[in-house]
């Protein structure tokens, strides 16, 4: 990158409104956008920490796109606003977007144009060397192909190159829609990695993406959306904490008795208990785990195998959508 | 800003060139301009005598290179938004007007390096072949079609942002096509017809059909070959130059030919500006 993102940054911070919030890497307030009379986003609000990953999650056609094309600038918003970095994207587009890096859902480049052709013609406008692409294209193993035409990459490819052309430079936001698509497990693998690293040298990520557990994995906080409403925001253990949902522990015995199955309902936290063969499936609180591990080898149990499943970002988002994501 | 500009000129370049439809469309157009000046200059015996052989490459210019231009044009803004590319331009510190004025020149570009090689390999044909070419008729003949390709070029890029489907376009840039190169005559002797302002006797057409023709850039294009390469007029039996009102002058013709590119422009701008990608 030949601009320094600080340098810049202050160069243009006469642009930058005096009272906006300057902890938010994304700041969207009371955001509408309807078409044809139809709010495919209603009045939703968020923003998000600089340094952090967030989720955004929504069932097809929720309005995840629709909210990702207006913080880019994409779409003509009926009213709200937002701002990058403190830029409003009305007023200073080219100075918020220049921080931005951006994988849509449906990545696309020039077919006719080899991959360095195309990623050259991406890097002169975001002020990238040569140098750089050439080193992105081997770290994503398409040092192979940079002389092959694109229409003629697979769909992996062609993603892994979206990728590139997302991260060139830096950028100090990413929004990333569905990154996974397309890719087989090892590029998935390898995808995740670099949004970490990216994220651990101070890039803010904005993730949608369908693989819940993907986006449980990494992020710091969620966000779901739902029939253009924006449903939830928050920690994925604090959205479990307001759902009220529980950790569910699986504990194999040598033998279960009445006398175990009693000591475990006893304690208070427990809220469910079901016995298939000899295995015992408990619900209950975080902290109330290690007491029924204690009252099961009070009552004699001799504990097998031990597994616990916290809850996950799939119950969240069906609680929160009625939907399967 | 022209940084911007003279990039996304030379990704459309690079892109196009290697457009097989455009190449298609430049190899018969370039053939064919080579097969009417080798037959019209082996037979002939100066300048003067290559009326017809011109007017035969004007004619290939009202209908192969208005193709060119007009595929060119009409899915360059909405080819790139169902495709998916243009979002991720416009994600870029890119402003819109950068696009549409790069994606006019890169185009522009591939437009006129197929004009300069049919012109071209014509040019040395008949070069060859006829002893007194007179150069700047020549000129003028290859900058005005330079001119009315940027104009059809417009056109099709205004008829990429009017629709929302690729598919709608091409039904736009051939309905363009048809009205302007074919239809336009029919209309206006029709027009002439139903209002009988040509009788017999009559040396001139009314002075509303010159005007009219105002509205078709082909026209204009016409005019100024007429009026500046007498070869050509000679060949017109319809009407001379002298017949011309005083307003048919080449200063007029290019102003025209000049709003027919700079209107359809701004419009897509105008559109496009205000356009959901």
């Amino acid at each position: 990158m030949k601009f320094d993102k600080n340098e810049l940054f202050a160069k243009d911070r006469t642009n930058v409104d005096r009272y906006a919030d300057v902890t938010s890497a994304i700041t969207v307030k009371n955001l509408t956008k309807t078409y044809n009379d139809k709010k495919a986003v209603d009045n939703i609000s968020f923003s998000v920490k600089k340094g952090e990953i967030f989720g955004f999650l929504g069932p097809n056609g929720a309005g995840k796109t629709t909210t990702i094309k207006s913080i880019l600038g994409l779409i003509k918003v009926n009213s709200g606003e937002i701002r990058i970095n403190g830029f409003d994207i009305k007023k200073f587009e080219k100075n918020a977007k220049k921080n931005i890096g951006y994988l849509p859902e449906k990545v696309a480049f020039y077919d006719n144009l080899t991959a360095l052709q195309n990623l050259l013609f991406y890097a002169k406008i975001k002020n990238v060397s040569k140098e750089e692409c050439l080193s992105l294209l081997k770290e994503f193993d398409l040092s192979d192909s940079i002389h092959k035409k694109v229409g003629k990459f697979s769909k992996g490819m062609v993603q892994r190159l979206g990728m590139i052309r997302a991260i060139m430079g830096n950028p100090n936001i990413l929004i990333l829609d569905e990154p996974s698509s397309g890719l087989d497990p090892n590029g998935v693998l390898h995808i995740r990695n670099k949004i970490k690293e990216l994220n651990r040298n101070g890039s803010t990520v904005f993730i949608s993406s369908h693989i819940l557990s993907e986006i449980q994995k990494m992020c710091d906080r969620v966000g779901i959306i739902n029939k253009g409403v924006l449903v939830a925001k928050d920690t994925v253990e604090n959205l479990s904490k307001k759902l009220n949902l529980k950790p569910q522990m699986s504990i194999e015995l040598e033998k279960i008795s009445d006398k175990i199955t009693k000591s475990i309902s006893d304690i208070k936290g427990v809220d469910k208990i079901e016995i298939n063969e000899k295995t015992i499936s408990i619900i209950c609180d975080s902290e109330t785990k290690a007491k029924v591990i204690l009252a099961i080898a009070k009552a004699g149990g001799n504990i097998i195998n031990l597994q616990t499943h916290d809850p996950s970002l799939e119950e969240i988002f069906m609680r929160y959508t009625g939907e399967d994501g | 800003m022209i940084e911007v500009i003279t990039n996304i000129a030379k990704k459309e370049f690079m892109d196009n060139i290697r457009n097989k439809w455009i190449i298609i469309i430049t190899v018969l157009f370039a053939s064919l301009t080579l097969l009417a000046s080798y037959a019209g200059s082996i037979y002939s015996n100066g300048w003067q005598d290559l009326g017809v052989t011109i007017l035969i490459m004007n004619s290939l210019v009202n209908l192969l290179i208005t193709i060119i231009a007009l595929i060119l044009g009409y899915s360059a803004i909405i080819g790139e938004i169902e495709k998916g590319s243009m979002s991720s331009l416009l994600a870029l510190p890119a402003k819109r007007i950068e696009i549409i004025l790069g994606k006019f020149f890169g185009l522009g570009l591939v437009l006129t390096s197929t004009i300069l090689i049919g012109f071209g390999i014509a040019g040395v044909i008949i070069g060859f072949n006829v002893p007194d070419v007179n150069y700047v008729e020549y000129l003028i003949f290859i900058g005005a079609t330079i001119l009315i390709g940027l104009v059809f070029l417009s056109l099709g890029i205004l008829l990429s942002c009017l629709f929302r489907k690729r598919s709608t376009a091409m039904g736009g840039a051939i309905l363009v096509f048809f009205l302007l190169t074919i239809l336009w005559q029919f209309i206006v002797y029709f027009l002439i017809l139903i209002t009988n302002s040509f009788n017999i006797g009559d040396t001139r057409f009314p002075e509303w059909y010159f005007a009219l023709n105002f509205l078709n850039p082909l026209e204009a294009y016409g005019t100024i070959l007429s009026l500046n390469i007498p070869t050509v007029a000679s060949q017109q039996i319809e009407l001379s130059s002298s017949g011309y009102p005083s307003f048919y002058n080449t200063t007029n013709m290019l102003i025209a030919l000049l709003l027919w590119m700079i209107i359809p422009l701004s419009l897509t701008y105008w559109k496009f500006r205000n356009k959901d990608i």
